[in-house]
């Protein structure tokens, strides 16, 4: 059994002239708490578009766990167990809290229309459970005050924390979070981050695009950085923080 | 307190349609009750649409605006299978289904015309959706018009209504002799009235589910519901067959009211009202339509006895501009004063007016 969780190949993607993806080789490894960094227009987003089915490649490969997921479809990526975030939060707005943490922990067949019309008590048992599961995590994020509130009603950091409540409902073993601290209070920042911590720790392997670097070379085992859609540097932490390429990248050349 | 806010809206919501029932005995002192069936009848049908119209729009968010071709397909799909007269010389079939396998298959073409038309448009957002669907219907209606052969074309079919008043019920034809309404029409409209009681149990039902749950979410952010592992295309294509599927019943039911079919009854027309009535009942609300539909047709069938008394000499095209204008002054007060509808949740406002 490989301990390959992602690996991508040649990916590359370009919007008209502009190449904003064009990765070699990048492979990561199962259980690790992975940072993805780089300047703006570096191709964070896009890469993470492109490994969770967004947008296709124009040429690559990409396999998650072993299977091939170029071309799929990202319902299909997710069911794998890799469940992504956004940039700007998407919440469902005009659902409960509640409702947006029971819709994402349904199952597929749960949510069958003859099912539905049924309604066993075998389903309507899934749910009665789906709302306590969905109580627990809200609690645990501190929002179970909100759980009938409407989402649009949440702050920014609410939102953020409601994302992540989502994402973690189905117990994914990866999880693709699109810079969770963005425009988030420093108090939250910190709770956000130990939280991430927390999940990591239990094993749930993490790739993250972030512009905190502070908070990027706090939690990170292993970062990744991009420039113009490449690859220029890639190690721990410390290495990280003493790569000529990296510093150039971020501050510009010496000379210059 | 939120629940009294409910109820107050609900007690609202009924007294003005109360009045609105009101307003037709007050206008016609005589043959009030032929007039008020009459009119029943069609805000059933018409109701019986916009409840299919707000599965699309009010659960999944879906702008169709091609809801007559719905319509058309369970209205056309139903009349051919039974026996009926058809085209220029009224060539007769004698030969069909019983109405109720009939009117089955009519409601499963009509969904099936909605899975059809979904597949290649669904994955279009919004307006350009509106716009697909739009063609989509008009295609449809115009097909319709030139396949003379099977569907009659311009000239219509004809003699198909005994299929259905075979089975009207003897109370009926007496109640209809000491009241003088038309029986066959208040048949009609009982049906559909029942149709719309066994429509709104199963949707009431749905709208409780996970799987309308599934339908608000992709309304609220497709990428999102992709992202949480859900097939956010299929959701949206069962929703666009069970709207269809409701608004086949409903066709098939105007056509019984009708008496004869012709392809000029599913012209865009037809959708945009059937719109109007989702607006004012509230866009998302199960009930909503239903009250929208009495109140919309009390208006379009009573503005002229409500004109001759404002202006005593109006004549027939007067009168037709002096309808919409009041259609047109309700839905603008409707916006401005409660812009979620007369039963919708304003916290669940679908109609953001900006």
């Amino acid at each position: 059994m490989s301990n390959n969780l992602l690996e991508v190949k040649n990916l590359k993607k370009s919007f008209g002239g502009l190449q904003a993806v064009n990765i070699k080789e990048l492979i990561f490894k199962k259980n690790q708490l992975t940072s993805i960094i780089g300047p703006n227009g570096a191709g964070k987003t896009t890469f993470f578009d492109l490994i969770s089915g967004f947008q296709t490649a124009d040429s690559g490969d990409i396999f998650l766990k072993g299977d091939d997921i170029t071309n799929s479809q990202p319902y299909k990526i997710a069911r794998m167990g890799m469940i992504r975030t956004f940039q700007l939060t998407k919440v469902f707005d005009r659902m409960t809290v509640l409702e947006n943490l029971m819709f994402s922990g349904s199952s597929v067949t749960n949510d069958s229309f003859t099912k539905s019309i049924i309604k066993s008590k075998k389903q309507r048992n899934y749910e009665i459970e789906l709302k306590d599961k969905s109580y627990e995590i809200m609690e645990d994020l501190n929002i179970s005050h909100m759980a009938d509130s409407y989402a649009r009603e949440l702050s920014g950091g609410q939102k953020k924390l409601l994302e992540l409540a989502r994402s973690i409902i189905n117990n994914p073993d990866t999880l693709l979070l699109d810079e969770p601290l963005a425009g988030v209070n420093p108090k939250l920042a910190e709770d956000l981050l130990g939280l991430i911590q927390k999940l990591s720790s239990r094993g749930i392997s993490i790739l993250m695009v972030e512009h905190n670097i502070e908070a990027v070379m706090k939690i990170s085992e292993r970062i990744v950085v991009l420039s113009e859609g490449a690859l220029i540097a890639d190690g721990s932490p410390s290495e990280i923080r003493n790569d000529k390429n990296v510093i150039e990248a971020y501050l510009g050349k010496d000379d210059e | 307190m939120n629940s009294l806010l409910v109820s107050r809206r609900v007690i609202f919501t009924i007294a003005i349609t109360s009045f609105s029932i009101y307003l037709v005995f007050i206008l016609n002192p005589e043959g009030a009750l032929r007039i008020l069936i009459n009119l029943l009848t069609f805000a059933g049908i018409y109701g019986l649409s916009a409840i299919g119209l707000n599965v699309h729009f009010g659960w999944t968010g879906l702008l169709n605006f091609g809801h007559a071709s719905f319509m058309g397909m369970g209205a056309y799909v139903t009349l051919l299978l039974m026996p009926h007269a058809a085209g220029r010389e009224g060539e007769v079939t004698t030969s069909g289904l019983p109405i109720i396998i009939a009117v089955f298959f009519g409601i499963a073409a009509a969904a099936l015309f909605g899975l059809l038309l979904g597949l290649p448009a669904i994955r279009l957002r919004g307006d350009y959706l509106a716009i697909v669907t739009i063609a989509a219907a008009e295609i449809f209606r115009l097909l319709v018009r030139d396949l003379e052969s099977i569907t009659g074309g311009v000239y219509g079919i004809i003699s198909y209504t005994e299929n259905l008043q075979k089975f009207r019920p003897e109370f009926i034809n007496s109640l209809s002799l000491n009241y003088e309404f038309a029986p066959s029409q208040a048949w009609v409209g009982i049906i559909a009235w029942v149709s719309i009681i066994l429509t709104l149990f199963l949707l009431k039902r749905l709208n409780s589910s996970p799987w309308g749950r599934a339908l608000r979410a992709v309304r609220e952010d497709e990428d999102a519901v992709r992202a949480m592992g859900k097939n956010a295309v299929w959701l949206k294509l069962q929703s666009f067959m069970l709207g269809a599927g409701i608004a086949g019943l409903s066709g098939v039911l105007l056509a019984f009211n009708y008496g004869s079919l012709e392809t000029t009854v599913f012209v865009p027309l037809l959708t945009f009202y059937v719109w109007a009535i989702m607006i004012l009942g509230g866009v998302g609300s199960l009930t909503g339509p239903i009250y929208g539909s009495i109140i919309f047709w009390v208006i379009i069938s009573e503005t002229d006895r409500l004109a001759y008394i404002f202006f005593e000499n109006a004549n027939g095209q007067q009168l037709a501009g002096f309808r919409f204008l009041l259609v047109g002054l309700l839905i603008m007060l409707l916006m401005i004063f409660r812009p979620s509808g007369l039963l919708g949740k304003k916290e669940e406002l679908l109609l953001d007016v900006k």
